[in-house]
């Protein structure tokens, strides 16, 4: 019992980080019906970001330059989709645009730091890094714990934003039908730059939160790509609060596997479990029934 | 003959190369476009079918793992390996497709990308993940350990020239427009016989088969190790998607077009900068990627056929149209209907016999919700043979709705359907219209990047008809459309659109044909003449069924009617009858106005 609980309460943890990464994927699929490949590789830049800041000679804490990081990719999601999604938004052919385009940007931003920075991994210890407390017999890191109290505060805020927010409801009206919010006056190239913006920024979060215990690779990107897909579809492609919940269920899948296999395949688990979904349920342990035609 | 010459050219183009270069790099640019071109016309194969796969990957880990196991373990050839490898290859892309196929679109794309990453990580750690091909200079055709490097070219060429045809092959044949058909609508390609699951599975299992046949062409030519992160990486696919897309997605020669394109690209960039630039390959990927997605998302071969078009009507005709000069008609030679060779095929499939006495179509207790909403409840009624019956009901009364779960677009809750005495329940969409069952749309479908013909050609096919082409061009010759067969589908006008559903339903010569609303959207004039065409078409002993809301017309020529509302039957019969029961008049009319009618 004592063992499951020292994987579950880790697996909680990072699954606070995965739920905030997915949840910035999962609002830009429910606005535009975009699947972002290259979302995992703004993590990775965010990831950079926030080691570079902390490493060349700022010496700024990760959690503390969260802000500038939100901020910087906010502004850095928007640019990226006025300067190439918008022109793949929209018709049904537009597909498979939207496909190469997101992938080809991965890869352009994964080989544009690979060029600017090696390959070599790079990390980020702040003096806390090893710091941890016991609760009866199970470890808690701290790093760790600050980036999930993170990831649930900015959660906190995408919600009231969403919800409370004049440009929030206009996101949450396109998300549910953006031919009709058009109709209402709500516009919609705007709205898709903002939630780009805000979805980038959230995931950027993500990475920065994640910083203190993963260490950087130019292509750290792909592994989380998949585990961030797995959380949304989870809970329901579409869905920011599914995803959210998605996300927090892939952390703990994810380490408590480890208690019967090797760490070194949790993420068999983890891509099974996708599969799972899809097939059994592709609209999402949450989602709606949808009609055949 | 038009078909040849490329290969010609491709061969010639190649020789030339082997023959002339000699440095060691060169041969091997020119050994990995061949390698490549490989890989996307393999991958090409799906994107016929308008399906997106992140997962070919897992089959060329499979073809590089199978033949090094086997020839490290036995000393078994590659050649065997490989043989051996593409039937691997082929049963787990049987495996992987059967439930993946059901997923559409994204949900497709996201589940292929798993495969890969599944066996990689099992592989690596459960098994080796890198292991050396032992060399075996004592035969070198036997363990293809060639010793002139500009071998393994033929042998690529070879192996190319192979796979083209293959690709070729399929265009030509009903497999091709079975393809095509579920790329450009799947809905409706199932519902004019075409059993989509099983044509995608094969698209699927040759398209791993020759995935894993290249591996091990790039293994023992290029590699000469296999590393689980490089055959199950992810770079292989987004190689495959480069030259795929670049070229031209679904198009046969696209891939070829594409690798010769970008892979020396590619490579001479990493020769001259890669030392600096160590993304520089990769680079050339993503931008050719991102440049495709927003220029010519189709690809090159596309966009180059487009230029021609637009050169042909360059300068524009005067008024006194002239024709095309001859530079026109040299760059886009006029439309002409896709081939299609006939293949020996199984013998047509009888329909039903229609036992005497018994109803073309029974609808028996039928239910049907979704989640909490009821759409349909005991719904029952019949049609006999050479009968026509309407049916009619407010907006949501459930009727399109009860044609979907007849078609099997739907499944019922509870009910039963039979079609001339038989059960159906059990019958997917495709079996049921080929046993007689036809339908047209209320939203109008088509398979949009086809042509009207080919529209009709897909259904007919979906029959088993002995003669798709000549049946179809004679049913469009019936509804009037035949001067506009080899158009595009957007230039035609609502009521061809409508006229093209109805040829596209009758081609089978089904013995239930029903109609959704077809009158919507037609004018007065052509409203008179869609029945008259119907009638003319359909065989005196089959049966019709029509949704209509414009009931003034369709009582004209239906001989009974079935109204709908809120979810249930609330009349049948003659249609006077029908249509002034007071409830059929209060469900259009609303109650209010019930009482309005009475006073007068």
């Amino acid at each position: 019992m004592v063992e499951f609980l020292q994987f579950l309460v880790p697996g909680i943890l990072i699954g606070g980080v995965y739920a905030l990464l997915a949840s910035g994927l999962g609002l830009i699929f429910g606005v535009m019906r975009v699947v972002n490949f290259a979302q995992a590789d703004f993590m990775m830049l965010a990831m950079y970001l926030s080691w570079a800041l902390f490493a060349g000679g700022v010496g700024l804490d990760p959690f503390l330059a969260v802000p500038a990081v939100f901020v910087l990719f906010l502004v850095l999601g928007m640019a990226v989709h006025w300067l190439f999604i918008r022109f793949v938004i929209g018709k049904r052919e537009n597909h498979d645009a939207q496909v190469i385009l997101t992938i080809g940007l991965g890869l352009i931003f994964q080989n544009l730091i690979l060029i600017r920075y090696s390959s070599e991994p790079r990390v980020v210890a702040p003096s806390y890094a090893n710091a941890g407390d016991f609760i009866g017999d199970i470890f808690i890191s701290r790093v760790r714990l600050y980036a999930f109290l993170l990831s649930v505060l900015v959660a906190a805020l995408l919600f009231l934003f969403l919800n409370r927010s004049r440009t929030g409801r206009a996101i949450r009206a396109a998300s549910e039908n953006w031919e009709a919010a058009t109709y209402m006056g709500i516009d919609i190239d705007r709205t898709n730059r903002i939630a780009f913006g805000v979805g980038v920024a959230l995931t950027a979060v993500g990475g920065s939160a994640l910083v203190t215990f993963q260490s950087i690779t130019p292509f750290v990107g792909f592994r989380f790509v998949v585990v961030m897909f797995a959380a949304v579809v989870l809970g329901g492609l579409g869905s920011v609060s599914g995803a959210f919940v998605g996300g927090v269920l892939i952390g703990i899948i994810q380490s408590v596997s480890q208690v019967w296999t090797s760490a070194a395949v949790k993420n068999v688990w983890v891509f099974a479990l996708f599969l799972l979904i899809l097939y059994v349920r592709p609209n999402g342990l949450f989602g709606k029934v949808q009609r055949a035609i | 003959m038009r078909r040849v010459v490329p290969f010609v050219v491709l061969i010639a183009v190649v020789a030339v190369f082997n023959g002339w270069l000699d440095q060691r790099f060169y041969v091997r640019v020119l050994t990995l476009s061949v390698v490549w071109a490989l890989a996307g016309v393999a991958w090409n194969l799906m994107a016929k079918a308008g399906q997106i796969s992140l997962g070919h990957s897992a089959f060329v880990g499979i073809g590089a793992y199978g033949f090094t196991i086997l020839l490290r373990g036995g000393g078994t050839s590659p050649w065997t390996g490989m043989a051996i490898g593409m039937g691997v290859a082929a049963a787990v892309a049987l495996v992987i497709g059967l439930p993946t196929f059901r997923l559409r679109g994204f949900y497709f794309t996201l589940a292929t990308i798993s495969f890969p990453l599944i066996m990689e990580l099992l592989v690596s750690h459960y098994g080796d993940p890198e292991l050396t091909v032992p060399f075996h200079p004592e035969s070198e055709w036997k363990f293809m350990e060639f010793s002139n490097s500009h071998t393994y070219v033929w042998v690529g060429l070879g192996m190319l020239v192979v796979a083209l045809a293959i690709s070729e092959l399929i265009d030509v044949t009903s497999f091709g427009f079975a393809l095509r058909a579920i790329r450009d609508n799947e809905v409706l390609a199932r519902a004019v016989g075409i059993r989509t699951v099983a044509w995608k599975s094969a698209a699927f299992m040759i398209s791993a088969a020759l995935s894993a046949a290249m591996a091990v062409l790039w293994v023992k030519a290029v590699l000469r190790v296999t590393v689980a992160e490089e055959v199950f990486g992810i770079t292989v696919v987004i190689v495959m998607l480069s030259v795929a897309f670049v070229g031209g997605v679904g198009q046969t020669w696209g891939p070829v077009v594409g690798a010769a394109f970008l892979i020396p690209l590619a490579m001479f960039l990493d020769d001259s900068i890669g030392e600096s630039v160590p993304g520089a390959q990769e680079l050339v990927y993503a931008a050719a990627l991102v440049l495709v997605a927003l220029l010519i998302p189709r690809g090159i071969l596309p966009a180059i056929e487009e230029g021609c078009r637009r050169l042909a009507a360059w300068p524009r005709p005067s008024l006194e149209h002239q024709g095309p000069g001859l530079l026109g008609r040299l760059a886009a030679p006029p439309p002409r209907p896709s081939p299609l060779l006939r293949m020996p095929r199984r013998p047509l499939r009888p329909k039903l016999p229609q036992p005497s006495g018994t109803p073309v179509l029974e609808v028996d207790g039928v239910a049907k919700s979704f989640g909490a909403n009821r759409v349909l409840s005991d719904v029952a009624f019949r049609v006999d043979p050479g009968r026509r019956v309407g049916i009619i009901g407010p907006n949501g009364a459930g009727k399109t709705t009860l044609f979907n779960i007849v078609t099997a677009h739907l499944r019922a809750d509870s009910g039963r359907i039979l079609f001339k005495g038989m059960q159906m329940d059990r019958m997917r969409a495709p079996r049921r219209y080929e046993l007689g069952m036809s339908r047209t749309f209320q939203v109008p479908q088509g398979f949009h990047l086809m042509s009207p013909l080919d529209n009709v050609v897909v259904a007919a096919i979906g029959a088993s008809m002995p003669d798709p082409m000549a049946a179809s061009m004679d049913m469009l010759e019936r509804v009037g459309l035949a001067g506009k067969a080899l158009g595009e589908l957007s230039a035609l006008t609502t009521a061809e659109i409508k006229s093209l559903e109805l040829a596209r339903a009758m081609v089978s010569e089904p013995d239930l044909l029903l109609l959704d609303e077809p009158l919507a959207g037609l004018n007065e004039a052509e409203r008179a003449r869609f029945f008259e065409t119907v009638d003319e078409l359909v065989a005196p002993h089959a049966a019709i069924v029509v949704i209509e809301h414009s009931v003034r017309s369709l009582i004209q020529y239906v001989e009974s009617v079935v109204a709908l509302d809120e979810c249930r039957v609330i009349a049948q019969g003659p249609p006077e009858e029908v249509v002034s029961d007071p409830r059929v008049i209060e469900a259009y009319l609303g109650s209010r106005w019930m009482e309005h009618a009475r006073d007068q």
